[in-house]
């Protein structure tokens, strides 16, 4: 019977072209974005379960409140291990990392010169035994256990030295001292919050063979024993932090408390500051979960809406069978495998194109996807799964429609299939509302990345280039600063924290001078040029001079030292812009900071937060970048200029340069990637549902074509057909506009609450999506009733 | 065998009821070959729609043996329509995108026939009517008279013991007609019953009896002697 079956319903497809093309492309794509959604998902889902006892393992963290506002950090002491594997029963094994990168980058020579590597981490011995990754070579109890052991990824090994087994043994500098390869491991899976290329003993570390309490700079992970209560841990982790730490962080005035997390919510669960690996947002995961949904319910609409409008073509066949004899669930069983061999078509290409995207898929979503498990049992078993519930849900209603039909009335054609019409009507409505609903999302997240990218931020990243900067270089600075300067390549010069697109370092203002308040503030280390160097705009009191002392040339906390507050932290002090000029503050490590001038607010952090207090001083030894602002013109010649002193000047540390805005673009990122996503999956449900469109309007139109040909003998025009075909269906795509509209808004509200500085909202969002999805709606509507104008009235009248 | 009491069928317009049958009372027995003629719109294939179950929107009786069809549940009545009747149409309505074996096999897997059975049976019609080596043609590679003669052994393959076909020679030129006609006088010696409506007198040769309607009643009720 089920052979029969197929055979039919591959002939009838085989029959009816442009029907099965609609749907075979229309599933296909669905499936395809279906697929890969689930795909990425997944690969969000498994990250850090692919450790042994993933669920016994901990990441040590710890909370800082202060007033009302919490901020989760990732990082602690490095004697916290030591301390809990002594003193608490519960822990079975613990490890730390200490991630370098954060800091500096380091310089690696393998006997061919320097070269700047950004990936670099101290681990204790225990690394792989807790996080147990596959050493290609080494004994994992050994590879971490001495001072000035190395261990290489796979393919950073081949990338010094073109094999990964014969690595081991060799020698490599680090920062001019010397490391001995001690082990080869496969690379960091793509799902492992934990990424980088070489792992060093801790012991190496001049912290590593002395635990501390301070800083908190480590990433320390415990493995708890089996059947241990995590809960109770963490109360005793309590006690321990108190027992030792307790009595400084009361002197600081910090309030912290430290926490466990589950190794497998590092990715997905709360973020925490300073992190391995950027973290995703959970909601993200969701709102593609949801559109994977949408997507394919879009590709089954298009199936259903067209095979009921076909039903009409195929009654006789239904009341013939019914004559010999069919059942209902014969029938049934008919056009469900007719749904289901689609579906498997559909499905079988999808794979095929999914394995052609999915490298370029890797490189714009990053993340790879991973195409064995689909072919895994498991994968297999769900696909099958899949095909069987995707062609009962697309073939169920037009069954019933057909198999319902009354064989008299099928036979003599007479059979109109109106029944359903208000099925049809409300997934059209459907399809046209998730179409113009994520065309209204894209437009909001593209409007609000455009007003990032052209908000004034207060300060000129334009022709803006950062080159990083070493303490080291200290003792040079001024003659690499006057070379370039001289050589015209530069208009001026800064030494800086960090690039001013996201100011990192917290300090606090405590009560002391002409202030009475305690707040945090964000500290800019700077030198004297920063001001016109980023051309900020100093709105109160002077620059800085050279005159101006160091902070490391400060010998007591009482002697005078000069700092440039912004308007926000003037106005936390209670000051007009005027009063505070000359004003002292305590700022900490000096309680005599005069205040000599004060710039206009400029973001100095994400858009997604609000312009806070900053003060900026001069304290060139703590910087990380050198920012220089090129004059006018070509960049590249200037920067071949700037290459050229760099290389005769700092021969050691390798050109990078940076420009300013492309960092400052490339902090949006993760927002780029979703508005493209969106992008992409409204083109999709538009193009999918543009389809079904079409093949619906050809149905009615085929119905309707003796009374289109009784209209152009009565003299109608072409635009007169067109109307009057798209008349029904346009109203069906207004309904789906309002219900996108309210859609649109409750989504632009919830996407821009996490903006502090969004956009202004407009109507141009609504006015451009609803305009492309309907002129692409009635450009169908209107090619296909073309076809049925152009026919002969004589042939499709006489034929009636 | 079937015995119709006082079947109604009309149709409700707005000011009145339209009447296509009136007061049918018929007895047809076990082994008759049964002509129903009469002009377009007499009533001739509606009578035989009901006679076929394949209209069950009447009033009257309809008494199949010993059962009431008028009675009975749906699915007595699905299976009764599946074991007993056999169906030709005057454009054959054969499925396009079936093969001429295909066709046949199409009553018989509703029946849920064994497969070996299938081959078999078919072999036999296929043998019987000449037509093994077109067993694989479609409908549209076919003559009219060879489309029926499919008709026809997609009708009997599931072993109807009554036959209905409605005009099955209206489409065909008159040589043809005659081979059909020859096929129901000797499915009619084999013990099917056959009732047939048609328009052609020559037609009603074949057969033992000779039903004339008018105006959906019953006019004229005459056996046919073969001399």
């Amino acid at each position: 019977m089920w052979k029969n079956y197929l055979k039919v319903s591959f002939r009838n497809l085989q029959k009816r072209k442009l029907y099965t093309g609609i749907n075979l492309l229309g599933l296909t794509i669905a499936i395809v974005s279906f697929l890969a959604i689930c795909l990425y998902i997944n690969h969000e889902w498994s990250y850090d379960r692919m450790y042994s006892d993933y669920n016994r393992i901990y990441r040590l963290n710890q909370e800082f409140r202060s007033e009302g506002e919490s901020q989760l950090v990732s990082s602690t002491p490095s004697s916290l291990i030591p301390t809990l594997i002594d003193e608490v029963p519960e822990v079975e094994n613990g490890t730390l990392i200490f991630d370098l990168s954060i800091f500096s980058s380091v310089m690696i020579d393998s006997g061919e010169g320097n070269q700047e590597e950004k990936s670099f981490a101290y681990a204790d011995e225990n690394f792989f035994e807790v996080f147990d990754f596959d050493l290609i070579s080494g004994n994992p109890n050994q590879v971490l256990s001495e001072p000035n052991q190395l261990v290489l990824t796979k393919s950073t090994a081949e990338r010094y030295f073109g094999n990964a087994i014969s690595s081991v043994g060799k020698a490599l500098k680090v920062d001019n001292q010397d490391y001995i390869i001690s082990g080869v491991m496969e690379d960091f899976p793509s799902n492992s919050h934990i990424d980088f290329d070489f792992i060093a003993s801790f012991k190496t570390h001049r912290h590593g063979t002395k635990p501390e309490w301070s800083p908190s700079n480590y990433y320390n992970y415990v493995k708890l024993k089996e059947g241990a209560d995590p809960q109770g841990f963490e109360g005793k982790l309590g006690q321990i932090v108190d027992k030792y730490l307790g009595k400084d962080l009361a002197e600081y005035g910090y309030e912290t408390a430290f926490f466990i997390q589950p190794v497998t919510q590092i990715h997905l669960g709360d973020q925490t500051l300073g992190s391995i690996k950027p973290g995703s947002d959970i909601r993200y995961i969701y709102i593609f979960g949801v559109v994977a949904l949408l997507l394919i319910a879009i590709g089954i609409i298009n199936y259903v809406n067209l095979a009921t409008a076909e039903a009409t073509e195929r009654n006789k066949e239904v009341g013939l069978r019914k004559a010999m004899g069919a059942g209902r669930g014969q029938l049934f069983g008919q056009f469900v495998s007719e749904s289901m061999l689609l579906t498997f078509a559909s499905t079988v290409l999808s794979l095929m194109v999914l394995y052609l995207i999915s490298p370029k898929f890797a490189s714009l979503s990053g993340v790879p996807l991973n195409l064995d498990l689909v072919v895994s049992p498991i994968g297999i078993a769900l696909l099958i799964a899949f095909i069987v519930l995707i062609g009962i849900l697309a073939g169920l209603y037009p069954s019933l429609i057909l198999s319902g039909m009354e064989p008299i009335k099928a036979l003599a054609n007479k059979t109109k299939v109106g029944g359903g019409a208000w099925v049809r009507k409300s997934l059209v409505v459907f399809q046209f509302f998730v179409s113009i609903g994520l065309l209204i999302s894209t437009f909001v997240v593209k409007s609000q990345l455009d007003y990032m990218k052209e908000v004034n931020l207060g300060y000129d990243k334009e022709h803006l280039v950062s080159l990083n900067y070493h303490y080291n270089m200290r003792e040079g600075i001024e003659t690499i600063k006057n070379e370039i300067l001289r050589s015209g390549a530069a208009t001026s010069i800064s030494r800086a924290a960090d690039m001013p697109i996201h100011i990192k370092a917290g300090y606090k203002i405590f009560p002391g001078g002409d202030n009475q308040r305690e707040f945090m503030i964000t500290g800019y280390s700077v030198d004297n040029d920063i001001i016109q160097t980023i051309d900020l705009d100093l709105i109160a009191g002077n620059n800085f001079s050279d005159s101006d002392i160091k902070r490391s040339d400060l010998e007591e906390r009482n002697e005078h030292f000069t700092a440039i507050l912004n308007e926000s932290a003037v106005k936390e002090m209670g000051w007009t812009v005027e009063e505070a000029i000359g004003k002292t503050i305590n700022l900490g490590f000096n309680e005599n900071t005069e205040v000599k001038g004060v710039v206009r607010d400029f973001y100095f952090n994400s858009l997604h937060h609000q312009v806070g207090p900053l003060v900026i001083f001069n304290d060139p030894d703590q910087a990380n970048v050198l920012l220089i602002k090129l004059p006018e013109g070509d960049p590249s010649k200037h920067l071949s200029t700037l290459e050229g002193i760099w290389e005769e000047l700092v021969p050691e540390r390798p050109f990078n340069p940076v420009f300013v805005d492309q960092a400052y673009n490339q902090m949006y990122s993760s927002e780029q990637k979703s508005g493209w996503i969106f992008g992409l999956f409204s083109g999709i449900a538009i193009f999918i549902a543009c389809m079904g469109l079409f093949g619906l309007v050809s149905y009615v139109a085929l119905r309707r074509t003796r009374e289109i040909s009784i209209r152009k003998v009565l003299g109608a025009t072409q635009g007169n057909v067109v109307s009057v075909l798209a008349a029904d269906f346009l109203k069906l795509l207004s309904f789906a506009a309002v219900l996108a509209i309210g859609f649109g808004i409750w989504f632009s509200k919830s996407w821009l609450q996490d903006f502090a500085n969004q956009t202004e909202p407009s109507i141009w969002p609504y006015i451009i999506a609803i305009g492309i999805v309907f002129s692409l709606a009635i450009f169908t509507i209107a090619y296909r009733s073309w076809k049925v104008f152009s026919l002969n009235p004589a042939k499709t009248l006489k034929s009636d | 065998m079937i015995q119709l009491k006082e079947i109604d069928k009309f149709i409700e317009s707005r000011f009145q009821r339209i009447f296509i049958l009136k007061g049918i009372n018929l007895t047809i027995n076990e082994g008759e070959f049964v002509t129903l003629m009469g002009p377009s719109g007499a009533g001739k294939s509606t009578l035989l729609n009901i006679l076929g179950l394949l209209d069950e929107d009447y009033a009257g009786e309809y008494w199949f043996g010993d059962n009431n069809i008028t009675k009975m549940k749906d699915r007595e009545r699905s299976s009764l329509h599946k074991s007993e009747f056999g169906y030709i149409f005057q454009a054959y309505h054969l499925i396009d995108e079936l093969t001429v074996y295909e066709n046949i096999e199409t009553p018989l897997l509703y029946r849920k026939v064994s497969s070996n059975e299938r081959k078999s049976i078919i072999a036999n019609l296929l043998d019987r009517f000449n037509m093994v080596a077109k067993k694989d043609l479609f409908p549209a590679q076919l003559s009219g008279g060879q489309q029926q003669l499919v008709g026809i052994a997609r009708a009997i393959a599931g072993k109807p013991r009554i036959l209905l076909a409605d005009e099955p020679t209206g489409n065909l030129h008159s040589g043809q007609a005659k081979e059909i006609m020859e096929v129901f006088q000797e499915l009619h010696q084999e013990g099917t019953t056959i009732i047939q409506a048609t328009h052609a007198r020559e037609n009603a040769d074949y057969g033992t009896r000779l039903i004339q309607m008018l105006d959906g009643k019953i006019d004229q009720d005459e056996v046919i002697t073969h001399v």
